[in-house]
């Protein structure tokens, strides 16, 4: 009986665990990108397109979902709505200054653009990363 | 067919460069406007009183800009804006076109970028946007920043309107970001060498000189320097700042002010460059679905014969606008514009607006405005030298649309 709970038990947590992973949002960037790591400030400031380049000095080129639970969580996460968003890109671009994200339609899609876009910078659910790829994870959000 | 393929293969390689490299956007605003104007003048002296008024309703593309820009490299970055107004039409001679941005950005840091060529300085909130259209909500801007009135306010009185060198950045301070710009640029555009209509070029400055039109012949004592400071917060919901210029105002230049002011005592001061400061300052933000812009502006000046024939020659233009996003789609708005007009005149005028903009999508947003201007004017000297007062009433309707290209 006790085994037969022990195991119950670990199942339950197994699935908790998976049901977890599944809903982890991962910030990805190219292999080319000095940082190992990103805070919330980092982020921020690069999705407001205020940090356009890298430690390196290479340029950020920033990737944006079109729509999905991932971006409701990382916009969540960064605190802005998508109009706000939407607002400070297009004066951005219109002022010269950035070029505002460019948007895909799915994680897939983005993930193979990360890999192939030196200084590249996106999110993806987690599980979707392909072991072997050209990209990093520099910070993980979790999904609610 | 290898040969043709060679032949083919740097033209699309080309081709496919110019898409990933150049990148071409641009808006254009296109507007229907109602005008009513009336004008009441009084001679108190005779009592007589005389009235105008007149009505205009027209359909207008009241402007079209095409940006070009192109990252050059890591550091740096090409800018291009190609403005078109009012219908142009070089052929019929009407409205114009006109580069308005042409610059070269040289980022050494995000703390620290190096801006080259005709550029918009950086001055309180609106003027480096001020030609945005598609970024504001409403169709009419704040008084000094209206092209459609410029023949009644000179922007250059109260905002540099070019730099052709500005020195710039961001720096992080906790939550906020400390914005700074120095800059400089030409003296007014007064001062640059034309075009006369019988084909020669002029300058109040030196017409025997001048070959170019264009060119500013003045020495660097006129030139314009100018800087601003500022904070933001990192997510960009408020803003503000303090705007600082130097330069001159041309009044050798007399074709650019009305008749009653070069009969009236102001006409002793003309014919010398009247140093002059401007000095504004910006704050702007957005709370939950409220949104407010407000921003104020005073040209002060040190020049003796102003003050030895005791003409006031300061003006000053306060702009305020409160907003509230209904939806995310729907905004609405209202605005209060002060301003007052000195240059030897007592002279006051408001302005009331309000209106709302409805993003239909990504791409096309619908607006409308409502614009009740009033101005008062006391003891300008009329015809025959009688002092009279005159007051003009102006209400504006304006439907449009924006689009982003």
């Amino acid at each position: 009986m006790n085994t037969t709970l022990r195991i119950g038990l670990f199942l339950t947590l197994l699935v908790c665990a998976s049901h977890t992973m599944e809903a982890q949002t991962a910030v990805i960037v190219n292999r080319s990108v000095p940082a190992s790591s990103m805070g919330l400030k980092e982020l921020l400031d690069i999705y407001t397109l205020n940090k356009a380049h890298w430690d390196d000095g290479s340029r950020i080129t920033v990737f944006d979902l079109k729509r999905g639970k991932t971006k409701e969580a990382f916009y969540e996460y960064i605190d802005m709505s998508e109009e706000d968003l939407q607002r400070i890109w297009l004066r951005k671009q219109f002022t010269g200054k950035a070029r505002p994200p460019r948007s895909i339609s799915n994680e897939e899609e983005l993930i193979d653009m990360v890999s192939r876009t030196p200084g590249a910078i996106g999110y993806v659910t987690e599980r979707n990363i392909p072991k072997k790829s050209n990209v990093r994870i520099v910070a993980r959000v979790k999904q609610r | 067919m290898l040969p043709l393929l060679l032949l083919c293969w740097p033209a699309q390689h080309a081709q496919a460069q110019i898409d990933s490299d150049l990148q071409l956007f641009g808006s254009m605003q296109t507007v229907f406007f109602h005008q009513e104007s009336r004008i009441d003048t009084e001679i108190p002296s005779t009592g007589t009183r005389n009235s105008g008024t007149e009505t205009r309703n027209t359909f207008a593309l009241q402007q079209m800009d095409l940006f070009f820009r192109k990252e050059i490299g890591d550091e740096l970055t090409a800018f291009v804006d190609l403005e078109f107004q009012l219908n142009y039409s070089s052929e019929k001679q009407w409205g114009s076109m006109s580069i308005q941005e042409a610059w070269l950005n040289y980022h050494i840091s995000d703390a620290a970028n190096l801006k080259l060529g005709l550029l918009f300085p950086s001055f309180n909130h609106l003027n480096e946007i001020k030609n945005r259209l598609a970024l504001l909500p409403y169709l009419f801007r704040p008084l000094v920043y209206e092209r459609l009135l410029s023949e009644k306010f000179y922007t250059e009185d109260f905002i540099p309107e070019h730099a052709f060198f500005q020195f710039h950045g961001a720096l992080p301070a906790g939550n906020w970001f400390v914005d700074y710009a120095a800059y400089a640029g030409n003296a007014e555009a007064s001062y640059v060498s034309r075009n006369t209509p019988s084909g020669g070029i002029e300058t109040d400055l030196n017409p025997n000189f001048e070959f170019l039109g264009g060119v500013d012949p003045s020495n660097l004592k006129l030139k314009l320097f100018g800087g601003r400071i500022g904070m933001r917060s990192r997510d960009e919901m408020f803003k503000f700042g303090i705007s600082v210029t130097h330069d001159y105002n041309n009044l050798r230049d007399s074709t650019r002010y009305p008749s009653h002011i070069l009969s009236g005592p102001a006409r002793r001061i003309l014919g010398s460059d009247a140093e002059r400061f401007r000095i504004g300052s910006d704050l702007s933000g957005r709370y939950k679905a409220f949104w407010f812009e407000l921003e104020g502006i005073k040209v002060i000046y040190d020049y003796d014969p102003a003050e030895r024939f005791d003409v006031e020659l300061e003006q000053s233009f306060f702009s305020g606008v409160l907003g509230y996003d209904i939806t995310s789609e729907i905004t609405t708005y209202g605005s209060l514009q002060y301003g007052d007009y000195t240059f030897g005149l007592d002279s006051d005028y408001f302005v009331y607006t309000f209106g709302g903009a409805w993003r239909v999508n990504e791409s096309v947003t619908a607006k409308a405005q409502f614009i009740a201007y009033d101005e008062q004017f006391n003891d300008v000297p009329g015809d025959n030298l009688n002092l009279i007062s005159q007051q003009v009433t102006i209400t504006f309707v304006f439907l449009g649309f924006s689009i982003l290209l």
